[in-house]
């Protein structure tokens, strides 16, 4: 039989209990976050906590824990296959929705109204944007505007993973640049055109 | 008490759905191990190999005899010692490991039984509580079934949580 000590001590001591203000109005904007199905990042909030972050984290712990996970969407899925397999997450993210990468460069040639004749270039692009070796932030909004109809709305979210394969240490959240050199054009020798800065911009 | 969600668990494991189950707790997962180590990128690594772990004992058909959120966190809790300064390489999770042995497995249904920590909350703010996080419904949904506006509903959950994190920092 179980022990229920712990809890009935617990309950016995909450009017008691002590919590800082500015702690407890951060541990509820947390989690009414969370209620509304968004995904809140712990750092942000331990980041507005200041010195009270250790006591904050505290209470996030115990939350995550104990409140039941919810029902995943389509990009959390994607993000978890990509952790166990390897693969990129938009990839499968894109494949999830029936996608061929043709597919997706035809829409974005179409509604970026570029040059049909670049299109080639367009789908490198997007291949390197797809298997995380692209920087998400120098991406054009334009282009994820376009990505989001067609993929999802967290496919910006999704590029940013690193693909590190599972057998390694982990999979990687960018950080840093994947794609270090700051160069504008495809090819560093040759002049940038409407494409490269759509991929390679400042993310405008 | 985590009725919908273990029931949901266990259909996800008889049905061999073993990504979507995982997928359930990818954001948990990594909330928690962020929260012990404070290095996102160190959090990620080691959620990762949390899933892996799990990953691997479910392909090879491994039974649980607790509900699976369990066996989620005491995986997470084995993962993330090793990641702390000066952990010995041998601290690693046996293979025959059993999540129910000792009194460990009370321990954590006493501290992280959501319907308990809710228990005392005054009427309204426990109902709104109890549909969101423990059945899943909408703040929609909630407002409807409770027969309260949108409004109401989220101020009875924001001041649930207000008067859940006094609990949690008992």
């Amino acid at each position: 039989m179980r022990s229920t000590r712990r809890s009935i001590t617990a309950i016995a001591s909450w009017r008691r209990s002590s919590v800082p203000e500015q702690v407890a109005q951060l541990f509820a904007e947390y989690a009414d976050a969370y209620a509304r199905g968004e995904r809140p990042r712990a750092e942000e909030y331990l980041a507005r906590a200041g010195g009270q972050a250790d006591e904050l984290a505290g209470l996030l712990e115990r939350f995550v824990q104990a409140t039941p996970a919810r029902e995943p969407d389509p990009e959390t899925l994607a993000l978890t296959e990509a952790w166990l397999t390897g693969e990129p997450p938009l990839v499968g993210l894109r494949a999830s929705k029936g996608m061929r990468v043709d597919e997706v460069v035809d829409a974005l040639v179409e509604r970026l109204g570029l040059d049909p004749a670049k299109r080639a270039k367009v789908k490198r692009y997007y291949q390197r944007l797809e298997g995380g070796l692209l920087e998400p932030s120098r991406v054009s909004r334009k282009v994820w505007d376009v990505l989001t109809g067609l993929v999802g709305q967290r496919s910006e979210e999704l590029a940013a993973w690193h693909v590190r394969p599972p057998a390694g240490s982990g999979y990687l959240r960018a950080a840093e640049p994947a794609a270090a050199p700051p160069q504008v054009a495809e090819h560093g020798d040759e002049e940038a055109d409407e494409i490269d800065l759509l991929f390679l911009g400042e993310g405008r | 008490m985590h009725d919908a969600r273990d029931v949901e668990d266990k259909r996800l494991l008889e049905a061999g759905d073993h990504k979507l189950l995982l997928a359930g707790y990818f954001h948990a997962v990594r909330e928690l191990c962020f929260l012990r180590l404070r290095d996102r990128e160190a959090a990620d690594e080691a959620a990762q190999i949390v899933f892996l772990r799990l990953f691997s004992e479910l392909q090879r058909r491994k039974t649980y005899s607790v509900p699976f959120r369990v066996v989620v966190w005491k995986v997470v809790e084995w993962t993330v010692r090793g990641f702390y300064p000066g952990a010995k390489q041998d601290e690693t999770l046996p293979d025959d490991w059993d999540p129910a042995a000792g009194d460990e497995y009370e321990g954590v249904e006493d501290i992280y039984d959501f319907g308990r920590l809710i228990a005392d909350l005054p009427d309204r703010q426990r109902e709104v509580l109890d549909l969101i996080h423990r059945q899943g419904l909408s703040h929609e949904q909630a407002a409807e079934r409770l027969g309260l506006t949108r409004n109401a509903v989220d101020q009875a959950l924001h001041n649930g949580h207000r008067k859940l994190a006094e609990k949690l920092g008992a």
